[in-house]
């Protein structure tokens, strides 16, 4: 029995003593070093760059611009990002490679002999710009005057991917409603703040390969996307993970990959082979990748007295940036979450993202959840209060159960958990009974507790995320399993995977799958991670899927090499590619199809005491229930759900990035504030429930987003709760909390 | 640039007289992230943790002596001085984090002219001495006298402080600091307030209110201090010495907190900091 137990990670030992490698510890003797050179503007038409200068300084190699670089487009869903931004480009691209859309647009690499004359070097790059419209905000980029950014798209505005609903009879919905509850909730920008920022290193591998080390979510994703800038087949390009300090959707996109390539390509025609490679820096990382989308959504929900939902209208912008990145895929999960884990007979939503001249909005943690569980949670719970019915209660009278449909007007996939994990949170918080004590509230350090002006309160909410991509995408993951041994049985095995070890423990439990459905002990399952040379197509490690995915790819590679064993074969050999069942894109009028194969359900009390004289608040304690299908490692699931609940803390309460006229004006961990290890909850209690899926691999369903999404709407229900004040706008910065408060008379 | 490292305070005199655009310092954990965000470099980087009247903490003759150059840890695990000047304390115990506070010094603290130096307020309100030296002689002034506004202070370039002098604080006296930042550690003050009370049973004799961060420099608050004088700290004193900080303030706008913020919780914090620096006064720290 290998799955359900909690064996040590084999990452623990290296990542605690500080002997293994992530990708920028890797960097050989004899490396060169690549920095890569922002635009600086957020929107300007490029109208010549010299690298003379640059070229001429003691130490610099050479200068890679947009004149290197064979097809000037890419993106990991639309090809609408120039890689390098230049005059003399190729035309091989249907974006206008000339104009900087952010101030992270990239428009040149610098590689030098050290990192200091790369640097001298671009800061000697001469560029002549002529600037444009600045689009900060979405209503800049939707005021009819607007500039188009992306007009090759063909659409007469920079709002982009409709998406509708209209579900059932609207009218009769709110002829129905007794009770209305409407608002428009501001979601903010969040960076991810992993660890360990965007490094790499590139160089021509033995077969000629460019090849890049580095991290990242999907190897042969980014392998695709490199190569296409490179004009090269797929087989030319070799992507390899080194050990990876965290993702959260934000290694999803391209940030270094396709600079250290194109670097790669170039000097190795020009007799330069020597190996390349680039950091980033915390300000580069910050402004250089993506973040959660910020957005503004607006939603109007009708209920009767009793607290039965009939109907509900809702529209969702999301700012998209300069570019779509994923843009279109997160809307889309928004687009599904706003309207709940609930039967909504009637119902109209539309959604759409917006470029801006602003940092794009892309993957992270929850994908479009957060924002949209946070309009719909804060609403329902506003509903309970307005009927002063149990907001647990009133949740339950909603949930949808096995055999409904979604609000895409599909059946649910089976296996619809919701109604048992509200139950069992509300029970595990003890919600209906009254709150338990807590030690007076300390809020820092330095504050002593004062009692007289703390108020507790708590909050709850629901919510549902897909496992697996979405809306048509052909999922899969491959795995291939080598049976070794003597005798009958095998007693050491090889497991070639590439899926993404970010962190989050998926080595350890795809050896342990690999232990279960072998019958090798897990200390003689070797893995081989992540290398394209070596492993297939695993998907990214997102969408809360690569447990699910790679489970059910090892099962199937499993068999396979079990039918070779029995055959004779030494080693075993089995390869598989496995394929959930096909999902669709949404009807573009009505909204109709099936977008998911599984969902796992979430649900979240929080107490929190909040200091009404300097608008701090402390979580004292977090009830985060999973419906996991199936513990594989049990610890690493509770580090998943309190490590999500820490970053979604940061995300409610004290993560403000600011972006002023198209700049992110605090770009360091100094100024932008993540929690501290005092600042977390004071206690999360991570309640799994085990109620298998009918599709996951040993019933297991996803978790890594789950806690996430559910948090925000919880924490600001309990802060109502407290003090009776509605925050439909966070983070919850003190300064927010007691301007709020005042405004109230509190 | 060079470096340099003095074991005496003669021989940092004449270094400074010596050679312009000098420049000293204690921990370096305001030097050293400034030079790499890109300040110019001085010509030489005096050294003055080798001189060990600067890193030296004493008490004798009815005052307490702390070397500029010396690690506030020093100050917070010294009990003696803890259990005078608790506020004090307080103040320099809250700068960064246990590593910074091995390195950080008060002479850092107050020469770097942050409005929102943490062991400022209270030094003020205890009406700390700076003694200033340079290749002219010595002078004594204020610590209130030294800071003139961000970043500036009133410090010729060839001088450095040696030393603080704080008087013995007088029986039945007591102090408190209170910071306020957005998070539990690691952060700029959005609001400091001082506060140091000598009373008489339950009345109020002398009253000191030092604010930090809600203007540009740390300052005192008269109003509140008059407020507290002859009081028994009753709702009235409070909510007066509340409503006096708030209006001392001249404070920023920034991420960590709007002009608004700022000025309401100078007045949350003044009126706590007041509350506990009385119970101190009576009951000891
Ligand atoms: C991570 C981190 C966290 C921090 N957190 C805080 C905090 O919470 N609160 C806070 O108040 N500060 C904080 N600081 C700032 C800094 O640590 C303090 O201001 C500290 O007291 C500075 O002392 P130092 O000895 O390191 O100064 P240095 O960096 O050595 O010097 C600072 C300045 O003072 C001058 N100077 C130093 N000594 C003298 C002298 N004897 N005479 C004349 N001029 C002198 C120097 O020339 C320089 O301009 C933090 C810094 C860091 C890096």
């Amino acid at each position: 029995m290998s799955i359900g137990q909690s064996p040590v990670r084999q990452d623990a030992a290296p990542k605690a003593d500080g002997s293994i490698q992530y990708a920028g510890d890797a960097v050989p003797d004899n490396a060169l070093h690549a920095v890569i050179v922002f635009s600086g503007r957020p929107h300007a038409r490029m109208v010549s760059m010299s690298t003379d200068a640059a070229r001429a300084i003691a130490g610099v190699v050479d200068v890679i611009t947009a004149a290197d670089v064979p097809v000037n487009e890419y993106g990991l869903t639309m090809l609408d990002q120039p890689a390098l931004v230049g005059v003399d480009h190729t035309g091989v691209a249907a974006v206008d490679g000339a104009i900087s859309r952010w101030e992270a647009d990239q428009i040149a690499v610098v590689i030098g002999e050290s990192r200091a004359a790369a640097g001298a070097g671009a800061a000697a790059l001469d560029v002549d710009w002529e600037d444009l419209p600045i689009l900060g905000t979405i209503d800049d980029a939707l005021a009819p005057d607007a500039p188009l950014l992306h007009p090759e798209n063909g659409l007469p505005t920079n709002a982009y991917h409709p998406l509708k609903i209209r579900r059932g009879d609207l009218e009769a919905g709110w002829a129905d409603a007794e009770v209305v509850i409407e608002g428009t909730y501001t979601v903010p920008h969040q960076e991810h703040a992993y660890l360990q920022p965007e490094a790499g290193t590139a160089y021509i591998d033995d077969e000629g390969r460019v090849t890049i080390e580095g991290g990242g979510q999907w190897t042969t994703e980014d392998r695709e996307q490199v190569a296409h800038v490179l004009g090269l087949p797929d087989e030319r390009v070799r992507i390899v993970y080194k050990a990876i300090g965290g993702a959260f959707g934000g290694k999803e996109d391209m940030s270094i990959q396709i600079a250290l390539g194109l670097a790669a390509m170039r000097l190795a025609e020009r007799g330069e082979r020597r190996p390349i490679h680039c950091r980033w820096s915390r300000e580069e990382s910050i402004v250089g990748h993506h973040k959660r989308h910020r957005g503004r959504i607006h939603l109007r929900l009708g209920a009767t007295n009793e607290g039965i939902i009939t109907a509900l209208e809702a529209d969702v912008t999301l700012d998209a940036g300069a570019y779509n990145y994923t843009s279109n895929k997160v809307l889309g999960n928004a687009h599904l979450t706003v309207s709940g884990a609930y039967r909504v007979p009637n119902a109209r939503i539309d959604s759409r993202a917006v470029y801006t001249t602003t940092v794009p909005g892309g993957a992270f943690r929850g994908f479009g959840g957060p924002q949209g569980a946070f309009a719909i949670e804060t609403t329902m719970n506003k509903l309970a209060a307005a009927l002063d019915i149990d907001p647990v209660k009133l949740r339950l009278l909603n949930a949808v159960v096995d055999g409904d449909e979604g609000i895409t007007q599909a059946v649910l996939p089976e296996g619809v958990t919701a109604v048992e994990v509200i139950t069992a949170c509300a029970g595990r918080a003890a919600f209906n009974e009254p709150m338990a004590d807590v030690e007076p509230f300390a809020p820092i350090a330095t504050l002593p507790p004062e009692p007289t002006v703390t108020r507790r309160g708590r909050g709850f909410a629901t919510s549902l995320k897909n496992v697996g991509f979405s809306f048509g995408f052909p999922e899969r993951c491959e795995a291939e399993i080598h049976l070794h041994g003597d005798g009958d049985e095998p007693t050491s095995a090889d497991l070639f995977h590439g899926g993404a070890e970010v962190g989050q423990g998926n080595h350890l439990a795809m050896r342990q799958m690999t232990a279960e459905v072998t019958g090798v002990t897990l200390d003689r399952i070797r893995g081989h991670f992540s290398d394209t040379a070596t492993s297939g197509d695993p998907g990214s490690a997102s969408a809360s899927r690569l447990t699910f995915m790679s489970g059910n790819s090892i099962l199937g590679a499993a068999e396979e090499a079990e039918k070779a064993w029995r055959d004779g074969q030494r080693p075993a050999i089995g390869r598989f590619r496995y394929t959930p069942p096909p999902t669709e894109s949404l009807d573009e009028e009505t909204g109709e199809g099936q977008p998911n194969f599984c969902y796992g359900y979430m649900a979240q009390a929080v107490e929190v005491t909040v200091d009404t004289g300097t608008g701090h608040i402390r979580v004292d304690r977090v009830t985060s229930t999973h419906d996991v299908g199936r513990a594989i490692n049990p610890r690493m699931l509770r580090g998943q759900v309190e490590g999500a609940v820490v970053q979604a803390h940061g995300y409610v309460l004290s993560e403000d990035l600011q972006v002023s006229d198209g700049f992110i004006t605090n770009p360091r961990l100094s100024a932008y504030l993540i929690p501290g290890i005092g600042d977390i909850p004071t206690e999360v209690d991570s309640q799994i429930l085990e109620l298998a899926d009918p599709l996951g691999p040993f019933g297991a369903r996803g978790v890594a987003e789950m806690p996430f999404i559910t948090y925000a709407p919880a924490v600001i229900a309990a802060v109502h709760d407290a003090t009776g004040v509605w925050f439909d706008e966070f983070p919850l910065t003190p300064s927010r909390v007691v301007a709020g408060l005042r405004n109230a008379g509190i | 640039m060079k470096y340099a490292a003095p074991t005496t305070v003669d021989e940092a005199r004449s270094l400074l007289a010596d050679n312009p655009g000098s420049r000293v310092f204690a921990g370096a954990t305001d030097l050293i992230p400034q030079m790499r965000s890109g300040r110019p470099e001085p010509a030489v980087l005096v050294d003055l943790k080798r001189i060990d009247q600067l890193m030296a903490v004493s008490h004798g003759e009815g005052k307490w002596t702390i070397g500029a150059a010396t690690p506030t840890a020093d100050l917070t695990r010294n009990g003696a001085f803890s259990g005078m000047f608790p506020g004090i304390s307080e103040g320099a115990g809250l700068i960064g984090s246990d590593q910074i506070q091995n390195r950080s010094s008060l002479g850092g603290n107050l020469c770097n002219g942050s409005p929102a130096a943490d062991s400022v307020p209270a030094l003020i309100a205890a009406d700390a001495r700076a003694v200033i030296a340079s290749s002219d002689g010595t002078r004594t002034v204020a610590v209130a006298e030294v800071v003139t506004g961000p970043g500036q202070t009133s410090l010729a370039d060839d001088e450095f402080i040696v030393e603080f002098e704080i008087d013995d604080a007088p029986a039945n006296t007591g102090d408190a600091y209170l910071r306020m930042i957005p998070r539990t550690e690691m952060d700029i003050a959005v609001v400091g307030a001082a506060v140091r009370l000598t009373m008489d049973g339950d009345t109020v004799t002398d009253a000191s209110v030092v604010l930090g961060a809600v203007a540009p420099t740390a300052v005192r608050v008269p109003d509140a201090e008059a407020a507290l004088v002859g009081s028994r700290l009753d709702d009235d004193t409070l909510a007066a010495v509340s409503a006096a900080a708030s209006a001392a303030c001249n404070p920023i706008d920034d991420k960590r907190g709007t002009i608004e913020y700022r000025t309401q919780v100078a007045g949350v914090l003044a009126k706590r900091a007041a509350v506990i620096a009385a119970d101190r006064a009576q009951n000891g720290a």
